[in-house]
């Protein structure tokens, strides 16, 4: 990471997260939970987040699988784009854990950090281009008023040139989010790098 | 009785359902192009409304989706999962406190905890807190059950945005004919 970016309770530093009820202990964990834990993410065993969801193998490998399709399948919205969405989303929740983990995977994806610092500061006028400012204004809309999305918040992401394949790729990347986020902030709380 | 209680996969795909997207339609192949997606989607709900379990039966679980569509303003949701409820597994009260937004008529039961957890999650994620997700424990509610209940509330406030989201595509694909 180039740069530290620290601004309104939001950070791009490396967080930990602890778990708020009793989580799985991986040494006595089932064949099962350890065949989920592998799948869902390359540090599972060591997270406190994975190890409280696989107290429910069966439904964190469908969460696993979706959470996995949405933001790493090839082709579509490109990676960096769902990364923006999932950290607008993450911002407008409220959830410092999320913003901090996909504020990093834009600035890698992207190979710059100037949106981040955009959406740190306000997420509402935030975006580099007029494409950015669209996925933007779309996530922020999804995620807050679902019940009057309509037509006309569509239209704007075809008049920056997404087509039909990448606006469900977008749909996809703010949704998992208002999932994502709900249980990052409910179950457990983020831990801060010390001073 | 409602025989529908009990989802199987068979049942089809609940979001082309709900969206009303057929096999054919130029959306419905766009959405499953990402049919890794789709598939674990259904899977997802598969799993949370197929056989329930005897400390958090299917019944409950409907009773919590119905009340999160209601409180997220999606009327298509809402119908699905009124529908599919029994409603003569549940206390009046409880149906009535669902449909007015009144948990606080409600005399405390693991229910009503599920419920207010429920609402927390759905109007204002922010605020969670540990003695909010301690209110459960404390209802009696095992922690086995406190995953299955929070996965299920989020699920629910992601397959409120997908089915919003298509329906807006819908509707714009729609007006360009």
């Amino acid at each position: 990471m180039s740069e530290i970016i620290k601004n309104k309770g939001y950070t791009n530093e490396t967080l930990d997260w602890k778990a708020w009820l009793d989580v799985v202990d991986p040494a006595a964990a089932t064949p099962e939970q350890n065949r989920v834990l592998e799948m869902s993410h390359p540090k599972a065993k060591v997270s406190d987040y994975y190890l409280f969801l696989v107290h429910q193998p069966a439904i964190l490998q469908q969460r696993s699988e979706a959470f996995n399709a949405i933001m790493y399948a090839p082709g579509g919205l490109s990676r960096a784009e769902r990364e923006l969405s999932s950290l607008v989303v993450s911002r407008i929740n409220g959830c410092v854990y999320c913003a901090s983990v996909h504020a990093q995977r834009f600035e890698q994806l992207a190979k710059r950090n100037d949106t981040v610092a955009q959406v740190f500061e306000e997420p509402r006028t935030s975006g580099t281009t007029d494409r950015e400012r669209a996925i933007v204004q779309f996530s922020i809309r999804l995620t807050e008023a679902p019940e009057n999305l309509g037509p006309d918040d569509v239209r704007p992401l075809k008049d920056v040139g997404l087509n039909d394949g990448e606006i469900l790729d977008l749909i996809h990347a703010a949704s998992i989010f208002a999932w994502a986020n709900r249980l990052m902030l409910n179950l457990g709380e983020p831990v801060f790098p010390q001073e | 009785m409602n025989q529908n209680e009990a989802m199987s996969p068979q049942d089809g795909d609940v979001v082309d359902a709900v969206v009303g997207l057929k096999a054919g339609d130029p959306l419905f192949a766009v959405r499953h192009a990402r049919e890794k997606v789709s598939s674990a989607t259904q899977a997802s709900y598969d799993l949370f409304f197929g056989e329930g379990s005897a400390a958090f039966p299917v019944h409950e679980r409907l009773a919590v989706a119905w009340y999160a569509s209601l409180l997220s303003r999606s009327e298509s949701l809402a119908r699905h999962y009124e529908q599919k409820l029994d409603a003569s597994k549940l206390d009046a009260t409880v149906l009535d406190a669902i449909r007015r937004d009144a948990l606080d008529t409600l005399a405390p039961t693991r229910l009503s905890a599920m419920l207010a957890f429920t609402r927390k999650l759905i109007t204002r994620p922010v605020e969670g807190d540990e003695a909010a997700l301690q209110a459960l424990t404390h209802a009696g509610i095992a922690t086995a059950d406190v995953v299955t209940l929070a996965q299920l509330v989020a699920f629910l406030s992601y397959q409120i945005r997908l089915a919003a989201g298509l329906a807006a595509m819908k509707a714009l694909e729609a007006e360009a004919k």
